[in-house]
């Protein structure tokens, strides 16, 4: 009698030698090693094929969204009315951040609750662009209310304003929350950037 | 791990400095950059939340506003590395052919070109691999290197470029971790070589090498399972037992190590022998290819031994089993094709992100998916899959899009409107040139001033009552002046002089303060004309430009609209199509399985028949004890 599985073992030997090699990084000992399963020859071509459509899709999409967005500040927040106030920090050992209240002219425009990873993503550098909006050209007034933990885990609230001028073009002004070591305090102060 | 070398990538691409940081000053990586604009600074505050699509698309709208002129440079690696992210390769790699030049550090350089390398394999791009790592000049360190030279290793073989392979193997050293790998790979190549007397010590050193962890023990029996089956093509049953005999038992190689041994038993006639493995087999999931076919192996082993009947009994198990599991299958295929997979592998997930990093972490409870382990492992199958999540996300995206920009189309119409209705009022105002006339008002009450200034005219600035006393002292004076040389009229001059005298000496006195007075008015009234001038101005352009912006927003809308409406419609197609492959990719999985159980379906019938004609024309066999 033939023996039914002698095809087997060919596929079997085949399937494993086809590929073997392992990727896998060493540190990465929970994972067992995968063996690159190379996949059958149309189907990779039809993935490669497919892969670039997509890729070229979403260059595409990113190329559009990039032309809304720019569509979308210059028709709502014209550069000659334009106001961006940003928020950054520096070290902020002193001070966690809750959250930002922001009025210009007295008048409520935004009151901003930050997530941990916002929190975290500003101490890592970035800035963040809390508001931006419309004012006319003339003087205006900025207060800021910044609320969090300070010093010993203490509830903090302290308020930051500036009286600014708004010309023709934008105006960005940054609400910077930095560490006073000496006094082992935070500080807030608000920079006009023209 | 991939996660790891995203963050590994980012890492170098985007370093940022506190205030109090000091310098960075190590030759290998990029400076610690201080940020200097706002707006790079906004990317990356989405950047580091996550949101990289959104740190993107603002970081390609402020490089189009020109907001970043500090961070030119860091913003075209930060967004390379974005679109890596974003599982943009090509733009990506693009990108890094302009931007790695000799100005980028050099670790910084060949880090990125090496993790460059290491998605473009993971994605199938074996030549762009093999190109991005020859971008590598010098070292990455130990540890890179040993995985660098693996990486090219794995990219020739794919490319079937083993003489290469084995080559640039041959002589390498490193740790006992990638020296492993070194051999296994290189024993691999060799045996595609069809060299396997010279992979046996090679496989054989990896294959009874002193391992811990999971991952050693599994490559452990990867090399004497490849070597066992290797020596069982070559027709060297010996050779191939010594092999797989030494693979774990409960491993993941452990079916197919089992169904070897009772192969390479089989074929040097130790049919009891090959029972042993055969029938532990036999117990054990018969979703597996091996258990499957042990269920054909074990009443074959039987039959060879002579027991006639135990090997039918076990051959109508193995049909009813077959032809159960074929039923299961085709439940299973018809399930994919009415499109559940997708739906029941994505969930809610599908388009709440996108990105390159993303992985299925856990199957659906569905009844396919049993089936489908091993072309869900697929690497082809997980970047499809990645695709057609991106698709739907990026289609979401633009939906929202869409919305907001019919409410612009709205806005530019009210606006244009709203223009249209205070046009008549526009129109009106600036037809009198009504600054030109405060000017030329302005430029007369200056002439005044200094012709009052000039000719000391210091009662031309007294205040109301003053002025009216002295234009009554002067009708009172040519009134006296016609009344004759009596003695009152004399009294009447003289009090009237007095009156004149005391009045001037108040005017006189107050002259000085009073013309600086009237400059700073007129100084004020100059910065207020000014502004109105402006103002003026900017109604006159606004009156000219409005029309043209109202129509050239309209006209960008429109436009934007279009290509928003054709990229959905791509999308979806896209997306479509993915669906298309993914789905044929998992029903060829299951239909080669469905195919596999029927030939031995076919080869369980035509043994059992076989059996049965030579039951009928012999006598009857003792049973045969299993081992």
């Amino acid at each position: 009698m033939k023996s039914p599985g002698k095809h087997c073992i060919t596929a079997w030997a085949l399937s494993l030698l086809l590929g073997g090699a392992c990727v896998q990084a060493a540190d990465n000992a929970a994972a067992p090693a995968t063996p690159v399963v190379a996949a059958a020859a149309p189907a990779a071509a039809d993935a490669s094929a497919l892969d670039q459509q997509v890729q070229d899709l979403k260059k595409q999409v990113v190329d559009l969204n990039r032309d809304l967005f720019v569509l979308e500040e210059e028709l709502l927040f014209p550069a000659n009315t334009q106001v961006a106030i940003f928020v950054s920090m520096d070290v902020g050992d002193f001070f966690a951040l809750d959250s930002v209240q922001l009025k210009v002219d007295d008048r409520e425009v935004s009151n901003y609750l930050y997530t941990p990873r916002e929190v975290a993503a500003l101490a890592r550098g970035g800035v963040q662009r809390l508001y931006v909006g419309n004012l006319r050209t003339g003087e205006h007034e900025l207060v800021a209310f910044f609320t969090g933990k300070g010093p010993n885990d203490r509830d903090y609230r302290r308020a930051a304003s500036i009286r600014f001028e708004k010309g023709i073009g934008a105006k960005y002004l940054e609400l910077k929350i930095t560490d006073r070591a000496q006094r082992a305090q935070p500080e807030f102060e608000i920079k006009d950037w023209e | 791990m991939l996660r790891r070398a995203s963050a590994l990538l980012a890492g170098l691409l985007i370093s940022v400095a506190p205030a109090r940081a000091a310098p960075a000053t190590d030759a290998d990586k990029l400076a610690a950059t201080r940020v200097q604009d706002l707006h790079y600074g906004d990317v990356l505050f989405h950047y580091f939340t996550g949101d990289d699509f959104e740190a993107l698309t603002r970081l390609e709208a402020y490089q189009h506003w020109q907001r970043m002129p500090t961070h030119v440079s860091d913003a075209a690696l930060l967004a390379g590395g974005m679109y890596l992210t974003l599982g943009l390769h090509n733009e990506a790699g693009a990108r890094f052919e302009q931007l790695l030049t000799v100005t980028v550090p050099a670790g910084v350089r060949n880090r990125a070109w090496f993790h460059l390398a290491r998605i473009w394999y993971t994605r199938g791009y074996f030549d762009r691999t093999t190109q991005a790592l020859g971008r590598i000049d010098g070292s990455l360190g130990a540890e890179l290197d040993a995985e660098r030279t693996h990486l090219l290793v794995n990219a020739l073989m794919q490319q079937q470029r083993f003489a290469e392979a084995a080559a640039l193997l041959a002589n390498w050293q490193g740790s006992p971790v990638w020296l492993a790998y070194a051999r296994f790979n290189l024993g691999v190549a060799l045996v595609r070589q069809d060299q396997l007397a010279q992979a046996d010590p090679i496989l054989t050193a990896v294959g009874t090498m002193n391992a811990a962890g999971t991952e050693m023990l599994a490559l452990k029996d990867k090399a004497n399972l490849a070597l066992g089956y290797a020596w069982l093509q070559a027709g060297k049953p010996e050779p191939a037992r010594s092999a797989l005999n030494r693979v774990r038992l409960t491993g993941p190689y452990a079916t197919r190590a089992l169904l070897g041994v009772g192969w390479a038993d089989s074929s040097l006639g130790e049919y009891r022998a090959a029972l042993t493995p055969w029938l532990e087999l036999h117990d054990r999931n018969l979703l597996d290819a091996a258990v499957q076919e042990s269920y054909l192996a074990v009443p074959y082993a039987f039959a060879q031994l002579g027991a006639g009947a135990q090997a039918a009994e076990y051959y109508e198990s193995a049909i009813r089993a077959f032809d159960e599991e074929s039923g299961r299958l085709g439940t299973a295929i018809e399930r994919i094709g009415e499109g559940h997979m997708l739906a029941d592998l994505l969930g809610e997930g599908t388009g709440t992100s996108p990105g390159w990093f993303w992985q299925l972490k856990a199957l659906p409870d569905s009844p396919q998916s049993r089936y489908l382990y091993a072309v869900l492992a697929d690497n082809t199958f997980q970047e499809s899959l990645k695709n057609f999540r991106d698709l739907h996300y990026f289609d979401n995206t633009l939906q929202t899009w869409s919305g907001n920009i019919d409410a612009f189309g709205a806005m530019v119409e009210t606006r244009e409107r709203a223009h249209a209705e205070r046009l008549p009022r526009a129109d009106a105002l600036l037809a009198d040139d009504r600054p030109a006339a405060m000017v030329g008002a302005r430029t007369a009450v200056d002439t005044r001033l200094d012709n009052i200034e000039a000719g000391k005219d210091v009662a031309a600035l007294g205040d109301a009552t003053q002025r009216a006393q002295w234009a009554r002292i002067r009708a009172l004076e040519e009134a006296l002046a016609q009344a004759g040389e009596t003695a009152d009229a004399r009294a009447a001059r003289d009090k009237l002089r007095l009156i004149r005298g005391t009045l001037s000496w108040q005017l006189d006195d107050a002259f000085r303060a009073r013309v600086y007075e009237q400059r700073s008015a007129i100084r004020d009234l100059d910065g207020a004309l000014n502004e109105a001038q402006n103002r003026w101005v900017r109604v006159q352009s606004a009156r000219r430009s409005v029309p043209q912006n109202t129509a050239e927003y309209a006209t960008r809308i429109a436009a934007l609209n279009e290509r928003l409406m054709a990229l959905r419609g791509q999308l979806q197609q896209a997306a479509l199509r993915e669906e298309q492959f993914l789905t044929q990719l998992a029903q060829q999985e299951l239909q080669a399985q469905q195919q596999r159980l029927a030939a031995y379906q076919v080869q369980a019938r035509f043994a059992l028949a076989d059996i049965y004609d030579r039951a009928s024309n012999a006598p009857a066999v003792t049973p045969v004890a299993a081992p």
